[in-house]
């Protein structure tokens, strides 16, 4: 177990070194650099007239003269040795601050998404395959359909109408006005859960959707199996049964698709976040490309990305416990 | 037993027989084919997509209005469904009301009345504003019109800027949908191009390919999408847009498909018939195009129709949030920009009707693909 | 100890109902061997899958089939009749009925321990703590030969050799103590050398432990071995039965002529097998009249493509459905 551990371990640190290298082709694709932009928004509306002279004083003054490689160990020592991801010169401050507490949001958005879609899809997933073929389960698969099918934006839209409609106003957003700035505190949390649960719908529907059809194809086949006759058979009662053979291996596939769930859920935070005007990580890259802040962005890509492979690695020691044969293959 | 009901059972014993011959004598092509079509959900989501990509290629015909003209008379205004009576009695053609603009005596906003008493009737192959059909055939007649002139028939209403949204969408169906095609090309042949090379050469090169595809894999695609689209200039022209688009969704498409292509391969590289064509001394490109690709060819069409509701919903999703096409170019998801917040559904509810397309969209590919992938699996048949 | 009486079961399918199995009727004693023989699809491991109400939800007996069962502590069972909840269903499979399945490696859970598989079902059925529910699989593991069991019991199935896997497989099905013991093809998967310890084996635990057993195989040379008596299905209905010896000596059936002569021997090396000539039908396309009418080199026409053949008893003790043994060759047809 610890060679397998260790042997995953060491591959997580090499993707994460190559994300880094394409996240940073990413920040560095914009036209123009940082320098001109810095100078544009520092200079704009003030009168003064820029020259090449002073973007060029700028330049070397961030080191953004220096060959591209050592730019790239520049900003990768930095965040690496130093936890430095550069400045947000949108906000003029350093990228770390801009970031600093909605990283944890973002971090509870995640959890509790995951919880929610595995909490939902796992025992309707089992539920469909042991009455397949029942009306229920063509229910089913009708909302799976439609999950996959509904922009996550349209469906974040309908939510807020109807959740406007029923539950009033103060809705949207992670947070109510009175708690944005406060400090933390046992009533702010509570107002946190209050809000988190639109996102978390939001974000887990597709998610579900997928995972139920994911879980009923699996818990089918596993149903066949001979070994869960061979347990039948030697009289073990049909609940623990079906919890104990099959399901234990049906849910293999999600274990192994933890990882690519919340890379979805990533994946469509930006645009869900700016429907529901959460203030977290996925609002915050969003505003960042439009208006260029390069290091904000590429900061918030690169840690995303790292708690996608954190999942990973999670997922695979998750599926060694859970199977004692993918140990051997390793 | 008689002669005549002999003869009549010999008959239909060869002609079961027959049957029989012509199913176990079809090529791979055509049993998918007879599956395929017993789909009925399949063959339903074929037939809508194939009518959407008709009214999207024929949009210049289809739709009565451009793109972006403007009807300054009837501004948000509501879908206006001909009808067949009204309180003056009832009638063989279909009729709206024409429509004159007041201005609201309390807020002063100018808001558009139907005159009940005054008939426009709609007309079928009607002439209209002079355009060219996928930009070559000119012409002026449209799929339908008023009989009036001046008057305008709003089937599914007009946006703040008194644009026809049934024509938009029609003109965003085409682009969606090509943009779509495009980008599942672009994908497909770099997964083929990595794919085959990870999957035939296997090793050493397959370690590599395959670190990088994970790379590729990991990053969240529409932030990643986001980062490119955000680098285009915004100098560039509506075409540099909608082509840099179609390349940034065909760019990261592939990671699935060439996974899929690359374990086909190694999975069937050391089957005799491989190693035969090998020996028989088969240069490599014609191993895998020959004898190891059409194996799995199905499952690669099926990966592809697949793959066609990620594109689209990615494409919506960015142009959405404003880092993917830009207007004047119109797609599904520019328009659904106006869709925005809770306010359209209460007031313009119509300007979501473009989203009903996406979701129409999504679900045929989907069904399509699921139908396909029964079809395309030897095994279904035997249950 | 069990009875069989007019075993028919249906299912359900998309191309209607189709019946597998027809009127089998057959009885095991305690202590004794019951063969049933046939190829696959005749029917025979369906029959067993009965007699455990193992069937999938769409099967369904008929109204004339009755199953009794005498339990160990002397109550009759009526199988046929128990509810698929019942408590008294679970204390059947397992701790009165055990099953041994052809695929041991498909039939073990590969994500548990022996051990782990073996005490669940000890402490199901004999209700003791883990530590007692460990010593006694130990020990069954010991009795099937397995060495060095204290360590084995905690090894998953796939790090265990097929004839291993085996073994513990007859220790599991045996763990809870049951009267009757139901192997399904249980050597078909195994090398020659492999199968005569496991039918060595197996005999032995059946005297140790004075159960019933039905084994199922479609090698007559595996049955000269194990059983007493012997039952040959065809197309879901018993054609031939009788003690084994007197079957094998005389067979009267055309089929079981036809088995017989398909088994290779030392004797014959030199001559060429005579396999049966032909497939088994498909339960849907059922042949009228003597379901082996298309099959049979004896063939009478107009009276067996027409006819079912009545069960017969041409000697005492042996009986058999065929018109050649019958009496009243042309008569009505059986019901």
């Amino acid at each position: 177990m610890l060679r397998f551990t260790l042997e995953r371990f060491v591959g997580m640190v090499i993707t994460m070194a190559l994300v880094s290298v394409m996240v940073f082709i990413i920040m560095e694709i914009p036209p123009g650099d940082y320098a001109d932009r810095y100078a544009f928004r520092k200079f704009s509306g003030t009168g003064v007239s820029v020259t090449e002279a002073d973007i060029e004083a700028i330049r070397s003054d961030l080191g953004l003269d220096k060959p591209m490689v050592l730019r790239y160990f520049d900003w990768i020592g930095g965040i690496v040795l130093h936890g430095d991801f550069g400045q947000a010169f949108a906000f003029e401050t350093s990228v770390v601050k801009v970031i600093g507490d909605k990283a944890w949001l973002t971090l509870g958005i995640m959890l509790t998404t995951l919880i929610l879609t595995y909490a939902i899809s796992i025992p309707v997933g089992i539920y469909a395959a042991v009455k397949r073929g029942s009306s229920l389960d063509y229910g089913l698969t009708i909302f799976s359909y439609l999950g996959l099918a509904l922009p996550n934006f349209l469906l974040a839209l309908i939510m807020l109408y109807f959740a406007n409609k029923w539950f009033g106003a103060d809705i949207g957003g992670l947070l109510s006005a009175r708690y944005q700035d406060a400090p933390w505190s046992l009533a702010k949390v509570w107002d946190l859960i209050k809000h988190l649960w639109l996102p978390a719908v939001v974000l887990a529907w597709s998610a579900v959707a997928y995972q139920i059809q994911t879980m009923r194809a699996t818990m089918s086949d596993e149903l066949n199996r001979l070994s869960v006759t061979a347990a039948r058979a030697r009289g073990v009662p049909e609940g623990k049964l079906l919890l104990k053979y099959p399901a234990r291996l049906a849910i293999n596939p999600i274990v192994s698709t933890i990882g690519f769930d919340v890379n979805r859920i990533f994946s469509e935070l930006p645009i869900v976040a700016a429907v529901l005007g959460l203030t977290e990580l996925g609002e915050l890259l969003l505003k960042a490309y439009l208006d260029l802040d390069m290091y904000v962005a590429g900061a918030i890509l690169l840690l995303l990305t790292f708690i996608i492979v954190f999942m990973n690695f999670v997922s695979d020691l998750l599926l060694a416990w859970l199977d004692p044969r993918i140990k051997l293959g390793a | 037993m008689t002669d005549a009901t002999a003869g009549a059972l010999a008959k239909q014993e060869e002609k079961d027989r027959q049957k029989r011959l012509k199913y176990y004598s079809a090529s791979q092509w055509t049993l998918i084919w007879w599956r395929f079509r017993r789909h009925r959900a399949a063959m339903v989501a074929s037939l809508i997509l194939g009518l959407m990509a008709f009214l999207g290629l024929f949009a210049e015909f289809v739709a009565p209005y451009g793109p972006t003209t403007r009807d300054t008379m009837y501004i948000d205004g509501a879908p206006q469904i001909p009808m067949f009576c009204d309180q003056n009695g009832c009638s063989a053609r279909p009729f709206i009301h024409s429509v004159s603009t007041r201005r609201d005596p309390v807020t002063l906003r100018a808001i558009s009345v139907p005159d009940p008493d005054k008939r426009v009737y709609v007309t079928f192959f009607a002439t209209g504003e002079a355009t060219r059909i996928l930009g070559v055939i000119p012409t002026s007649i449209h799929l339908f019109g008023l009989s009036e002139p001046d008057a305008k028939l709003h089937l599914w209403g007009t946006d703040d800027l008194g644009r026809d949204v049934f024509s938009r969408t029609m003109y965003a169906t085409r682009t969606s949908l090509s943009i779509g095609v495009l980008g599942v090309l672009i994908s497909f042949v770099l997964a083929l191009v990595i794919g085959g090379i990870a999957g035939y050469a296997g090793g050493m090169t397959d370690n590599v390919i395959q670190r990088v595809t994970e790379v590729v894999r990991v990053v969240p695609i529409i932030p990643l999408y986001m980062g490119l689209a955000a680098a285009m200039p915004k100098e560039w022209s509506t075409t540099q847009v909608y082509f840099a688009m179609t390349l940034i969704l065909g760019l990261f498409g592939w990671p699935t498909l060439a996974r899929r292509i690359r374990s086909q391969l190694l999975s069937i590289r050391g089957e005799d018939y491989v190693i035969a064509a090998r020996l028989a001394g088969a240069r490599p490109g014609r191993i895998i195009g020959q004898h190891m690709l059409p194996s799995f060819t199905s499952f690669i069409i099926v990966d592809l129709v697949i793959s066609f509701p990620y594109m689209i919903l990615s494409e919506t999703a960015l142009s959405f949030v404003g880092l993917g096409l830009r207007p004047p170019t119109v797609s599904w998801g520019v328009l659904l920009q106006q869709a925005q917040s809770v306010r359209v559904i209460e007031q313009t509810p119509w300007l979501f009707i473009p989203a009903v397309f996406v979701v129409v969209a999504v679900l045929a590919f989907t069904i399509i693909g699921d139908g396909l992938r029964d079809a395309a699996d030897p095994y279904s048949e035997a249950r | 100890m069990l009875n069989v009486e007019n075993l028919s079961i249906s299912f359900r399918t998309d191309e209607g109902l189709i019946t597998p199995v027809q009127g089998v009727s057959f009885k095991v004693e305690p202590g004794k061997t019951l063969g049933l023989v046939g190829e696959s699809g005749s029917g025979k491991s369906i029959t067993t899958k009965a007699l455990m109400r193992l069937l999938p939800g769409n099967a369904s007996l008929s109204g004339e089939t009755r199953i009794t069962y005498s339990a160990k502590d002397g109550n009759e069972v009526e199988i046929h009749k128990i509810k698929p909840n019942a408590r008294s269903l679970r204390q059947l499979r397992g701790g009165e009925i055990g099953m041994i399945f052809q695929e041991p490696m498909a039939s073990f859970s590969p994500v548990y321990t022996i051990g782990n598989q073996m005490m669940e079902t000890i402490r199901l059925h004999r209700g003791c703590g883990k530590r007692e529910a460990r010593e006694l699989a130990v020990e069954m593991l010991e009795k099937v030969g397995i060495s060095n069991p204290s360590e084995r019991i905690d090894q998953y199935p796939h790090e265990m050799s097929g004839g291993m896997r085996q073994r513990a497989m007859i220790a599991l099905a045996l763990s809870a103590g049951p009267a009757l013991l139901i192997a399904d093809e249980p050597t078909t998967a195994l090398d020659v050398t492999i199968q005569a310890q496991v039918l060595d084996l197996m005999r032995d635990l059946q005297r140790d432990l004075g159960m019933g057993m039905i084994f199922i195989t479609h090698d007559l040379g595996v049955i000269a071995q194990i059983a007493d008596e012997v039952a040959v299905m065809y197309l879901g209905t018993i054609v031939e039965r009788g003690a084994t010896r007197d079957v094998i000596r005389s067979p009267k059936h055309p089929y079981t002529q036809g088995l017989l002569k398909a088994i290779p021997s030392l004797d014959t090396l030199h001559d060429r097998l005579s396999p049966v000539p032909g497939d088994i039908p498909s339960p849907t396309e059922r042949p009228t009249g003597c379901p082996f009418h298309t099959r049979c080199p004896d063939f009478i026409s107009g009276i067996c493509d027409i006819n079912t053949p009545f069960e017969v008893s041409p000697v005492a003790g042996r009986s058999v459905r065929c018109w050649l043994h019958s009496d009243v060759q042309g008569g009505r047809s059986a019901a």
